[in-house]
């Protein structure tokens, strides 16, 4: 009798592809299906709640210990905020949410949530299930964001913070692609401060294609910078301009120091997010180069 | 809004297909490029249905409103569709039993007396006072029940009138109590487009002698099909015997329709496109597919006749009966019609475990094949789904069981008749007669619940236009020797019988694969 279950089961996992996202003959002369209803209010529970705090505490945290180098600045910064802010990231890798989530002080981990691409986190069961469950996700429509908006304006009317990635996808090339105005918009309606957030290293460690982090514990460093506010009257598409500008600034500092990339703000000279202006393979050249390992920091200079 | 029906071609991308397998179900993974059929899916249906029974009697096409015709001292009788329709039986309250209440009140009011309801059962078995009961509504079954509601007899002599003979010489015999009524109203559920019309009265109140002029092989062999029946000698015959009887009875015809909304839960995944099957449908896929795969054929026929259809009503149509089948039919077309572009080589459907002579009853060899050559072969207009000379691969259990009580002149065709030959036309000429007036048949037809002695009969002959234009005809999981015994073929599996057919269509054969439920009818092109 088990063998006839096991091969009815092992039929319908074929047949509806369990493991892998479903597909829609080509003949259907329709938009491709997805689960991207997928609930997720179940995972914002206290018993989800305290399932993902086990999760990431105990299983995620130190799986990313263990397989990277992180260095994690300038959550200070969170000091004089109070929640719900936006997290605004630059995204190049899977490795970059579980990174933002782990960096923040468990109080405000724990009433974070993120956007995760309806078409890709919530395509299957299974992966929307995990996503929603460990990094508290939620889907947001790649295409026509307005449902996204709005499930995002629910959760930060609920006090949640949400970490958003404004490229809509992982860069291909290493570098910051343009940013959609969804989080920019969020928080010029809601009034609230984005926090610009550095990752380094993520793109070298684990970039497309690639489903585990390289070998040799890779270093990555993930830095919070200052908080942006909306001013009065100022539209979205201005905010997304100035927060695009206030990620470059983190990441600039990250690469160099606080007051170095101070400085250069000041003259207007911070080096764009998006890289320089050169052939594909040159620019992948060089947002692939290895950064330099951690170690402890030297009291001088290095003589160059 | 519903989505119209559409034709799939299997890629790698397509997830298994679903197909009845009798009273179970089974996946198969089609051939890549074949093409699937789909249904339109439901239609939205009528809202407020009391308001639309009352729109349609007081708004009749080709006829003064009901309420006009109904005068104190007249006759009048209202016949039924039996429990052929629909399939499965609909949820409570069927919609004969709303149309019937409406249709009294007015009688009510208009100081009519002399009301009599007949089922329209034809040579179909009677009904039950539990299933009548079930189709008219507790109201009107208390007051009419059992002195003037009864089943149609057709051979109580005494109660048949002859009307005469239609300009082809056929033969009208009808209920007498219809005959000589001031006033016969009709109430059908038109299911498929072979349904309603001059179809109702002349063969659902008939009687063999009149029968006989349309039900025979010859008129089937010229029915191509009789789902069109601007196409169907069987309808031309209906036809000309409907328009004889409206010449000499004042006939007021209701017509419904019902949409495609089939299997409510937990079998809804039996009407979705596999692709949009969501985990929930492929958990009760499975769910139903290890419950029936284990339990016994006697249980799970049980489990599956207590199945009740959620349709909603698309149509209610009165008047001149004509005129309302053209509504009608229109209304059948907007919800089954799937156009489909080219004939193929080999034919693939999946056989239920219900046809329009087996509610509450079994679903027997010769009913298999009536199902599947009569009526799945025959849902088309224009050309046949499969090429002449094609192969049609069906999946059931033909499983060699009778009810002794419903069928038992199938029990004698099976073993007596089709032993000797399967041709249809030897059949008839050597063999009908002797069963159309079996006084031990006749005897259960009119006292028990039995089909009469010659249904077994047009039920072969209903698959005679397939039987003649198909090369082969293989049952995937059937019974050998009862296929056999059929003279079919039969299969292990889907891969085996299209590597069968190769003989008959080659080795890359053009498919077509029928998806029901819910019910289509292909416009060939």
């Amino acid at each position: 009798m088990m063998g006839a279950l096991t091969k009815d089961v092992r039929r319908v996992a074929q047949g509806w592809r369990w493991s892998h996202r479903p597909l829609v003959p080509r003949s259907v002369d329709e938009p491709e299906l997805t689960h991207r209803d997928f609930p997720t209010a179940w995972a914002r529970t206290e018993a989800g709640k305290a399932a993902r705090a086990f999760l990431q505490r105990y299983g995620l945290a130190p799986l990313l210990r263990a397989e990277l180098t992180t260095k994690i600045e300038g959550v200070d910064v969170l000091q004089s905020l109070a929640p719900p802010v936006i997290f605004v990231a630059n995204h190049s890798s899977h490795l970059d949410a579980p990174l933002v989530l782990t960096s923040l002080p468990p109080r405000w981990r724990e009433r974070t949530a993120v956007g995760a691409a309806a078409d890709y986190f919530f395509d299957v069961w299974w992966r929307a299930a995990a996503t929603a469950l460990v990094f508290n996700a939620f889907p947001v429509e790649r295409a026509g964001a307005r449902k996204s908006t709005r499930l995002a304006r629910e959760l930060i009317a609920e006090g949640w913070n949400v970490v958003v990635f404004p490229e809509g996808t992982r860069s291909r090339d290493g570098w910051v692609g343009e940013f959609r105005q969804g989080a920019a918009r969020l928080a010029v309606e809601n009034g609230i401060p984005v926090v610009p957030v550095s990752i380094r290293g993520s793109y070298q460690a684990m970039p497309r294609g690639r489903s585990w982090p390289l070998k040799g514990r890779p270093p990555v460093t993930v830095r919070f910078g200052r908080a942006v506010r909306p001013q009065p009257d100022e539209d979205a598409g201005a905010f997304n301009d100035r927060l695009r500008g206030a990620l470059g600034v983190t990441v600039d500092e990250d690469r160099t120091t606080w007051w170095d990339a101070m400085r250069r703000d000041a003259r207007g000279e911070v080096p764009p997010p998006e890289g320089p202006a050169a052939p594909r393979w040159r620019r992948v050249w060089e947002a692939s180069r290895p950064l330099p390992a951690h170690g402890r920091s030297r009291a001088w200079p290095a003589r160059r | 809004m519903s989505r119209p029906g559409f034709v799939l071609e299997v890629d790698e991308r397509t997830p298994p297909t679903l197909f009845h397998h009798g009273e179970g179900f089974r996946l198969e993974k089609l051939p890549l490029g074949t093409r699937v059929v789909y249904p339109p899916e439901a239609l939205a249906p009528i809202r407020h249905v009391d308001a639309a029974i009352a729109y349609a009697l007081e708004n009749p096409r080709g006829s003064e409103p009901l309420r006009t015709l109904l005068k104190p001292g007249m006759r009048l009788t209202i016949a039924i569709d039996d429990i052929s329709l629909p399939l499965p039986p609909m949820r409570t309250p069927d919609i004969r039993g709303r149309v019937i209440e409406h249709v009294l009140e007015l009688a009510a009011r208009a100081g009519v007396d002399d009301v009599k309801l007949t089922i329209a059962n034809s040579l179909h078995r009677r009904m039950t006072p539990k299933e009548i009961k079930r189709a008219v509504g507790e109201r009107v079954f208390r007051s009419f029940w059992p002195d003037s509601l009864t089943n149609h007899d057709a051979e109580d002599r005494a109660n048949l009138t002859y009307i005469g003979k239609t300009d082809r010489g056929e033969d009208v015999e009808i209920n007498r109590r219809a005959a000589e009524s001031d006033l016969l109203v009709y109430v059908n559920i038109n299911l498929v487009a072979m349904d309603g019309g001059h179809k109702s009265v002349p063969v659902g109140l008939g009687s063999y002698r009149s029968l006989r002029h349309h039900h025979n092989v010859n008129t089937m062999l010229h029915s191509r099909s009789y789902m069109d029946p601007t196409a169907s000698a069987l309808h031309d015959s209906t036809g000309r015997m409907g328009r004889l009887l409206a010449d000499k009875l004042k006939i007021f015809t209701i017509e419904t329709t019902l949409n495609n909304d089939t299997f409510g839960k937990p079998f809804e995944f039996l009407q979705k496109r596999e692709w949009e099957w969501s985990i929930a449908d492929q958990a009760a896929y499975l769910a139903a597919k290890r419950t029936t795969d284990r339990t016994p054929p006697n249980l799970k026929r049980q489990i599956f006749h207590r199945i009740a259809a959620p349709y909603g009503i698309t149509g209610i149509t009165a008047g001149e009966t004509e005129a309302v089948h053209e509504v009608t039919l229109q209304n059948v077309h907007r919800q089954q019609l799937v156009e489909v572009d080219g004939q193929a080589d080999v034919l693939v459907a999946g056989l239920p475990y219900i046809s329009p002579y087996n509610v509450n009853s079994i679903l027997n060899p010769i009913l298999v094949v009536c199902l599947g050559l009569g009526y799945f072969y025959n849902m088309y207009r224009g050309k046949p789904l499969v090429r002449p000379g094609g192969t049609m691969i069906m999946f059931h259990p033909v499983r060699r069981e009778f009810h002794s009580v419903h069928h038992p002149s199938y029990i004698d065709f099976f073993e007596d008749v089709l032993s000797e030959t399967t041709d249809p036309a030897q059949i008839e000429a050597k063999f009908e007669q002797q069963f159309a007036n079996d006084p031990w048949y006749v005897h259960l037809y009119r006292s028990s619940y039995a089909y009469h002695g010659v249904h077994p009969f047009y039920m072969w002959y209903w698959a005679a236009h397939a039987m003649d234009q198909l090369g082969d005809v293989i049952f995937v999981g059937g019974d050998r020797k009862t296929v056999s015994r059929l003279g079919f073929r039969t299969a292990t599996t889907l891969g085996d019988a299209l590597d069968m057919s190769s003989e008959t269509v080659g080795s890359s054969p053009r498919i077509t694969a029928l998806h029901t439920p819910p019910l289509l009818l292909a416009d060939v092109r």
